[in-house]
């Protein structure tokens, strides 16, 4: 059965669809709980939420174009003991689909309950542009102010872990809504929406083919103008001279899940012994030393799974293009890896491979 | 300013009374890293009072000296950076035996993110608008550490605070002793209209986001980045009480968190956070403003746990960072339990 083709269409708004049926699934039991945006009490900040009241359905915001917090981090709080017990349908955007699937294969959460229901993505506006007084011109100017990472975005399209994938980025602009049922869950629940007509349409790829030339463009000029480890230090140093050490960029992305990351331990931090002779040795150094080691050992660690969210550039206090290093990083290292991140829950991470060759390599 | 600063430590440092200096010096893109400096060229880059605060002054310190042996180090920093290293003194973090600060009338510090956008933008003590909303509420502005450069009340002055100060000044045979009458004058009614505005902006704080309720309002938009955790000079502890594995919140529980509201907030603990740092910190804030300043998010966090140390201190009547003597409340509380115990 070719169900890639299968789809519901509705004359309403993508939002008014989606929170309508939304609501139905939570009032005939089929859900249990939806996790979405809503906005905060202060205007122009968000969150995401776990909405179990249908009434309160109305307060979702389904794909608004700003992430707060990249959700397969928010995912992965709420799962990495337990899974859910009951069905939750989570509106993610790709990258944090395929940020979760990461998460879920290094055992920080479980897919197990969850019903994705994911978008072609036109990506989103950094989240320091809506705290302005100008946030509605900054939301009507959508394609201006998205994010560097989302400019340069080729997996715009989800990954086969979506149930269903509304149109919402396409080349044509096209009125009404069009939803994907991409699993045969999702066609079984569809079964159960009379409000929407079935029918079948394209391939979201057929019809996005315009912006996923534009972002491989973009894409190569990234790889093209954002300098790499093996560019030498300098143009790296000159980069991050701004970085003030507040580790957001760790703490907001998805895949930074270490406990006490590595760049904390007495391994890697500078000895005060060492830092002073340093500076008898050189003339003078700077200090707290280890803002480059820091980076470069957290592209390291990332780059074989980092999912190009622009998470990490997005909650820079000062502006750092993070995410343009780490998604040029990112690209060379998975190609030669052949690894591509969230792609498919049973691909093996590159790191664990190693370790299953390992313990071979032992009891051989 | 700066010449003046620079040029005292290149004294120092030739005089080998010290043997190495903490300064900011300037660095590529409109920036001003902390440098450790041994060498007297390598003051020529030397900015002892940037516009901008990157990094707080005492986090950059108690990167290298929780134990001091050899050898003086003379620092030059803010007020406020100068107070933040007395407190982690108190806090076994910095080893003050060997070091002297050298702070300044301090003309404030641009806004960060203000900064990065427009690199020309001068604090000017006198404007308000061009300094960080915590500046201009700053009463401590001057005289923090073993020395302070006067630059008011006619004064271009180093003036000694304590012993150690002192003595620095002897070895350098800078044996000024100018009349301080104007300066004093000076710093006491700044501090006095200071005082007035961070009284009234407390007060709207207050109003403006009261209780709980009102909590809840202005961390809504709280990311959970933890910058303001991380680069906090006084947030020295390796594992925070709220990344302890205890404090997981699992899907049942933001479930059950949802059902009784309808709909509850992910990311959970955003509050339990940041009360709880209020809660360490308010023996200790600075009022550096530094937690602001990394703010993503663009949350009044500097000042609102300022407001809640602005209390505590009181009922402690205890100043953070003023007088190295001066034991923390916990500190006294930790001996005489010992104490305690021995009898
Ligand atoms: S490194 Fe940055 S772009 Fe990559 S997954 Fe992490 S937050 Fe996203
Ligand atoms: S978020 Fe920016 S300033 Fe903070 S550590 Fe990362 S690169 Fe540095
Ligand atoms: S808070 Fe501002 S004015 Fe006060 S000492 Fe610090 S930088 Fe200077
Ligand atoms: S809580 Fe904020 S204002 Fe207070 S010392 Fe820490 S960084 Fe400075
Ligand atoms: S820096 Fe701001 S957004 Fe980040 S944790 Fe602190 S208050 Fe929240």
């Amino acid at each position: 059965m070719n169900t890639k083709t299968s789809v519901l269409v509705s004359e309403s708004s993508i939002g008014d669809t989606l929170r309508d049926l939304l609501g139905k699934l939570l009032e005939n039991g089929e859900i249990d709980s939806v996790f979405a945006l809503r906005e905060t009490r202060q205007k122009g900040r968000y969150c995401y939420s776990l909405i179990t009241d249908p009434t309160l359905i109305r307060e979702a915001l389904p794909f608004h174009p700003v992430m707060p917090v990249q959700g397969a981090r928010a995912l992965s709080e709420m799962t990495i003991t337990e899974p859910f017990g009951r069905p939750v349908a989570a509106l993610l955007r790709p990258c944090e689909i395929r940020a979760f699937v990461e998460n879920v294969k290094q055992s920080q959460g479980s897919l197990e309950n969850i019903f994705i229901i994911s978008c072609t993505c036109p990506g989103v506006i950094p989240a320091s542009k809506l705290l302005g007084e100008d946030r509605e011109d900054v939301l009507a100017n959508h394609g201006g102010n998205i994010r560097n990472a989302c400019r340069t975005c080729t997996g715009f399209i989800p990954g086969p872990q979506a149930d269903m994938t509304v149109l919402l980025a396409s080349d044509e602009p096209h009125d009404g809504t069009v939803i994907y049922l991409n699993t045969d869950r999702a066609v079984e629940i569809a079964g159960k929406l009379d409000s929407l007509s079935r029918e079948t349409g394209k391939p979201a790829a057929e019809l996005t083919s315009g912006i996923s030339e534009a972002r491989e463009k973009s894409l190569k000029d990234l790889m093209r103008d954002i300098p790499a480890p093996a560019d030498g230090l300098q143009s790296l140093v000159s980069l991050f001279a701004a970085c003030i050490g507040c580790r957001g960029c760790r703490e907001a992305c998805p895949l930074c899940s270490c406990v006490l990351c590595d760049y904390e331990t007495a391994r890697t931090l500078h000895s005060p012994e060492l830092v002073r002779s340093e500076a008898k040795r050189k003339g003078s150094v700077r200090v707290p030393a280890g803002t480059l080691q820091f980076q470069l050992g957290r592209l390291m660690h990332i780059s074989p799974s980092c999912t190009a969210c622009g998470q990490c550039s997005d909650v820079c206090p000062v502006d750092i293009p993070v995410s343009d290093i780490f998604i040029r990083a990112a690209n060379l290292v998975q190609e030669s890896l052949d690894y591509a991140p969230g792609r498919d829950t049973d691909d093996t991470p590159p790191m664990a491979t190693y370790l299953e060759k390992e313990l071979l390599d032992i009891t051989d | 300013m700066n010449s003046i600063i620079v040029d005292f430590l290149e004294k120092a440092l030739v005089s080998d009374y010290v043997s190495s200096v903490l300064v900011p010096s300037g660095g590529p893109d409109n920036t001003f890293p902390w440098t450790l400096i041994s060498d007297v060229s390598a003051l020529a880059m030397a900015e002892p009072v940037p516009p901008v605060m990157y990094v707080q002054g005492a986090k950059a310190l108690a990167s290298f000296t929780q134990s001091m042996t050899e050898g003086k180090l003379l620092a030059v920093m803010r007020p406020c950076e100068a107070r933040a290293a007395v407190e982690l003194s108190k806090l076994e973090q910095i080893d003050l035996d060997n070091i002297i600060l050298l702070t300044m009338d301090c003309p404030g510090a641009v806004p960060l993110k203000e900064y990065r956008r427009d690199a020309g933008i001068q604090p000017d003590i006198s404007i308000p608008e061009t300094i960080r909303p915590l500046c201009r509420q700053c009463t401590e502005f001057t005289s923090a550490g073993d020395l302070c450069l006067a630059m008011h009340g006619g004064l271009r002055e180093v003036l000694p605070l304590t012993p150690a100060g002192q003595e620095l000044l002897d070895s350098l045979g800078m044996k000024a002793e100018p009349d301080t009458s104007a300066w004093i004058e000076w710093a006491s009614s700044l501090k006095a209209e200071r005082e007035a505005v961070s009284t009234e902006n407390r007060k709207s704080l207050k109003k403006a986001y009261s209780g709980l309720e009102g909590l809840v309002e202005v961390f809504s938009g709280c990311i959970s980045c933890r910058s303001c955790r991380t680069v906090c000079p006084i947030c020295y502890c390796r594992l925070c009480f709220i990344d302890m594995k205890d404090r997981r919140c699992p899907a049942s529980a933001h479930l059950e968190n949802s059902r009784s509201s309808g709909a509850a907030r992910v990311m959970s603990g955003t509050l339990l956070f940041h009360i709880g740092r209020m809660a360490h910190m308010s023996l200790s804030c600075v009022s550096c403003g530094m937690c602001e300043d990394a703010c993503p998010s663009d949350i009044p966090v500097g000042r609102l746990v300022s407001m809640v140390s602005a209390g505590t201190t009181a009922v402690f009547n205890y100043s953070a960072g003023s007088d190295p003597e001066d034991p923390l409340p916990l500190n006294t509380f930790r001996l005489e339990e010992l104490h305690e115990y021995e009898d």
